[in-house]
């Protein structure tokens, strides 16, 4: 778009005048300098994905809801990153996986955890039962407690899920 | 209630998937659903897109899973933790259902759902099956089996996509009978014969007659009553006969003698609904005996009183091979 004006400029404007206000707010979210000094990168970096810099009316109201949205996010990572180390402590000895290995399975998690996101947990646990282990339709429905059309339901809202959102970002 | 919306076609192809899914579906449905994807090409493209769901995160749990087994079921658990506000209650409820779960035998197929649903005759965990041709010929499928069938007026062909199968060919001069797999085809010189495709191989062994063994990349071998080889698009090995080229499964057994542990894992691997591990240790005991194949947990314990291993599992989804005490074997 050779008419509009430098998105890098823009950003760099953006950049200088809200920089030191967005890292002072993520600190208090936060407590962690380091934290709050890389969701800070991550929400201009984010902003300059958006390619809209030329169209935000209120820079602070729209850094802090990117910010907030990152922190939300963050948050969910460090949970399940959390829950997924509790269950490891369980396992037996031997089995240890390597720390590559770790990071593959941890990767995994957050990418089925984002995908999923925003659906019930029962359509979760039917839709998990179903392509994690394989669990035929009846099986699921056995195993839930409930009736051979809502396990179809689940799934097929979960599908309709997971299709409508590809590629989105977040 | 989400309200996110897909097109009909995308919509069409999850009613097949969990058409196909739901084990309700009979052949002709099948027929139906090859059609569908042939009939338009963004049928096919929204047929991949469903199986494409969660696909690639699965293979990588997967492939962990057969390195550290436990951390499929730990990455679900982790995954429903935080799902609803009184997680740790759902979470107990939960966990009964998790470790119930069917586990990494289920998961294998998963990663290649097409090979199973589309196939025109498949066998799941444990089941085996007997079909009769259209040309009164004998198709036996050994458990977790898939084959495509296609005859025509000049051809008798068995795609075996998976698994395992013995003919039992019913004569026709004018119509050869084939078995293909992804490695080459064996035709029947009038004849009962078995295939087994493997990961990266086929084997096809003889037990009456011949047959003629053409491999993808054009090597050739006339394979005799009692012969059993391996082959790859370019080579072809003659094997010893084993319990690998042995039809006891037919029977519901396996025979070895004096045969490494790791080969009876082998064949009892489709049987077993969970995961089933073997320590390298383990998997070099000799064995010697008949074993039954369809009560796998029963063949497992009753190694452990003639043979120096120890069997754990840890509920239906993993069950641990080892040697009984891994000090003697362990020296370094």
């Amino acid at each position: 778009m050779p008419t509009s004006v430098d998105p890098k400029r823009l950003l760099a404007s953006l950049y200088h005048d809200n920089h030191a206000w967005l890292r002072g707010w993520l600190s208090r979210q936060v407590r962690c300098p380091q934290d709050a000094a890389d969701l800070t990168q991550d929400t201009f970096l984010r902003a300059y994905d958006a390619q809209q810099l030329e169209r935000i009316q209120e820079p602070r109201a729209y850094l802090s809801t990117v910010a907030r949205r990152l922190l939300c996010s963050l948050w969910r990572r460090r949970k399940l990153e959390q829950s997924y180390l509790e269950q490891l402590a369980d396992l037996p000895q031997a089995y240890a996986p390597s720390a590559e290995d770790i990071a593959l399975v941890r990767e995994a998690i957050e990418a089925i955890d984002r995908v999923l996101e925003g659906l019930p947990s029962r359509v979760k646990r039917a839709f998990l039962l179903n392509r994690l282990e394989g669990m035929p339709q009846q099986a699921i429905a056995e195993q839930l407690g409930v009736s051979l059309a809502t396990v179809e339901r689940d799934l097929r809202r979960a599908f309709v899920h997971c299709l409508s959102q590809a590629g989105q970002p977040l | 209630m989400s309200t996110a919306k897909v097109d009909p076609i995308t919509r069409a192809a999850i009613d097949w998937m969990l058409r196909l899914e739901s084990g309700q579906a009979c052949p002709s449905e099948r027929q139906v659903f090859k059609a569908w994807l042939a009939e338009k090409p963004e049928h096919m493209a929204a047929w991949q897109r469903v199986a494409g769901v969660l696909k690639a995160p699965v293979a990588e749990l997967q492939s962990v899973e057969r390195r550290s087994p436990g951390q499929l079921q730990a990455a679900r658990r982790a995954l429903l933790a935080g799902t609803s506000p009184a997680g740790k209650k759902a979470l107990q409820g939960g966990l009964l259902v998790l470790l119930l779960g069917l586990g990494a035998a289920g998961l294998v197929d998963r990663v290649t759902p097409l090979s199973g649903l589309m196939a025109d005759q498949h066998t799941a965990t444990g089941e085996r099956k007997t079909i009769e041709l259209a040309d009164g010929s004998l198709l036996t499928l050994n458990a977790r089996s898939a084959v495509d069938i296609e005859f025509t007026d000049g051809q008798r062909r068995v795609h075996l996509r998976e698994g395992e199968l013995q003919v039992d060919v019913a004569g026709d001069a004018k119509r050869p009978f084939v078995v293909t797999t992804a490695q080459g085809q064996v035709r029947a010189l009038g004849t009962r014969f078995m295939v087994r495709q493997g990961s990266d191989e086929s084997l096809a062994s003889v037990q009456q007659h011949s047959v003629q063994l053409d491999t993808l990349g054009g090597q050739q071998r006339r394979i005799e009553t009692g012969q059993a080889v391996s082959f790859t698009a370019n080579q072809i090995d003659p094997q010893t006969p084993t319990s690998r080229s042995q039809t006891d499964w037919l029977q519901g057994r396996v025979e070895l003698h004096d045969e490494s542990l790791a080969a009876l894992v082998e064949a009892l691997r489709p049987y077993q609904t969970g995961m089933l591990r073997i320590s390298p240790e383990a998997a070099r005991v000799r064995v010697f005996g008949v074993f039954p194949l369809d009560n796998t947990a029963q063949t497992l314990s009753a190694l452990t009183q003639t043979l120096p291993i120890k069997v754990t599992r840890y509920g239906p989804w993993l069950t641990l091979i080892d040697v009984a005490d891994k000090k003697q074997t362990n020296a370094n």
